[in-house]
């Protein structure tokens, strides 16, 4: 009997998916759980039926999001009567989907954007083999994100086992990692800084993938350490495009046959519109999209670069986005607020925090407890600035604009 | 510096409405004892950075008051 994830102390296997799915013949189009089961089985019934879906952080407020009813969340939906004979005929229909499905990324003005995915998008860089046979995933990802979607349908094509180390505690993944002979970790760098220092070597790691932030090259000598077994790779995905290309090291080499599917422009890497997903926030100037990430060539004629900075201002925390005017326009609503200037400083535990300063209206008393308080029920947790600093003005640039760190 | 220590915990914990802890001991883990989450041990390190002048998590992660004593003894 395949096993399909370990949650905790509970498990699951890929039988009782299918049983799962084959009893329940509803979905949920818009689902929020902390279930990761439950989200799961949802996410696999809604594709195999070839269904929209639409992933939301079970953490979201819905008025985070422009154009989302509420009212709509966690209604389920009549699914016909198929069935599934097995758990191989459940992964063909999944693979074999035309669903589409909505995640959101965080847009460059305000609220997150939707965008719309197909499943041979989701699963272009999905690989299944023999060789893959006895992968054991550590799940480290918000389901609801792409790179977690990445890893799920790489995992669920494969029938490989899945054990859920996402917001753990350091003890806890190393239990896990030991207990259920995890072999592959796919996560960001500030996973793999929270399991810092090196103690001992988990030696059935054999993969190890980097994805999301920049990172050093002490952090790498350190994973060395703690997973001497494991090839160590590092990929690149957004939530526009999904997974476009993985490297060695901190170089990335465009794929032979997508060549003319990428080009330079300014240090920024275009993306040729036929490799992304579909939504309305998309700027394109041509045919391609402006990724907003800078890079430089190291080996131009072979298509290898390396990333060097994000051109517009996201701050990157822990691996999730913030866009600092969307906490400066929440921030500024808060009564005893004149306006605020957010920007992500250097941390040694996320990689970046959100900070914020706050020029405060004459005579308002308002406290950092209060501004953070009264953010909690606008953001989500990781846009919440962590440090807020009351200021009696802000530094302008020369041009006169308010100036970001 | 205990002192100021028990002060900048209890603000994040404050901030998550916990109610404040009257003292801390040396073997006081930081998440199980004190329910710090990995983005409240950021903002942890930020603030006993602003006061200290020491980046705490520079070299790998720190799990107990105790060692965050030892740190800043250092």
């Amino acid at each position: 009997m395949a096993l399909f994830l370990y949650n905790g102390a509970k498990e699951y296997s890929y039988e009782m998916l299918v049983d799962s799915i084959n009893q329940h013949r509803e979905y949920f189009p818009l689902y929020k759980t902390d279930d990761l089961f439950a989200y799961f089985e949802n996410l696999v019934k809604a594709i195999a039926a070839g269904r929209p879906l639409t992933l939301l952080d079970s953490d979201l407020s819905i008025s985070e999001i422009e154009g989302l009813d509420n009212g709509a969340v966690n209604v389920p939906v009549k699914l016909d009567d198929t069935t599934y004979s097995s758990v191989d005929a459940l992964v063909a229909a999944v693979l074999d989907s035309s669903s589409e499905i909505t995640i959101f990324t965080s847009g460059t003005t305000g609220q997150p954007k939707k965008v719309v995915h197909s499943i041979s998008t989701l699963t272009r860089a999905v690989r299944v083999s023999r060789g893959h046979t006895d992968d054991i995933w550590a799940y480290a990802y918000n389901p609801t994100h792409m790179a977690g979607l990445q890893v799920f349908f790489q995992a669920f094509a494969n029938k490989n086992t899945l054990v859920n180390v996402f917001n753990l505690q350091r003890n806890d993944v190393y239990r896990n990692i030991a207990a259920h002979g995890v072999t592959h970790i796919s996560a960001t760098p500030t996973f793999y800084r929270l399991l810092l220092p090196y103690e001992q070597p988990y030696l059935n790691v054999r993969r190890v993938t980097l994805g999301g932030e920049k990172s050093g090259t002490q952090l790498y000598d350190n994973i060395r350490l703690i997973f001497p077994n494991a090839k160590i790779n590092n990929v690149y995905a957004s939530t526009e495009a999904g997974s476009l290309f993985a490297a060695k090291g901190d170089c990335f080499q465009l794929p032979t046959g997508l060549r003319d599917k990428f080009c330079v422009v300014d240090e920024e890497l275009l993306i040729h519109h036929s490799l992304l997903g579909r939504s309305d926030s998309f700027k394109l100037d041509g045919e391609f999209y402006h990724s907003g990430d800078l890079i430089e060539w190291v080996d131009e004629a072979n298509g290898c670069f390396r990333f060097k900075s994000r051109k517009n201002e996201l701050i990157n925390v822990g691996g999730y986005k913030v866009n600092p005017s969307e906490v400066e326009e929440a921030i500024d609503a808060i009564d005893g607020v004149r306006q605020s200037l957010v920007y992500g400083k250097p941390n040694s535990v996320l990689g970046n925090i959100v900070v914020a300063e706050v020029l405060r209206e004459d005579g308002s008393a308002v406290t950092d407890v209060d501004i953070r308080k009264s953010l909690r029920d606008k953001l989500q947790d990781f846009k919440i600035p962590r440090k807020i600093i009351f200021v009696e003005e802000f530094t302008l640039t020369r041009t006169g604009k308010i100036k970001r760190l | 510096m205990e002192q100021k220590v028990l002060e900048i915990i209890n603000n994040i914990r404050a901030t998550k409405d916990m109610a404040p802890v009257a003292s801390l001991n040396g073997s006081d883990n930081l998440r199980d004892d004190l329910g710090l989450t990995s983005f409240d041990l950021a903002e942890l390190t930020v603030n006993i950075e602003a006061e200290f002048d020491v980046d705490i998590f520079e070299d790998g992660l720190v799990n107990t008051v105790g060692e965050i004593y030892e740190k800043l003894q250092k």
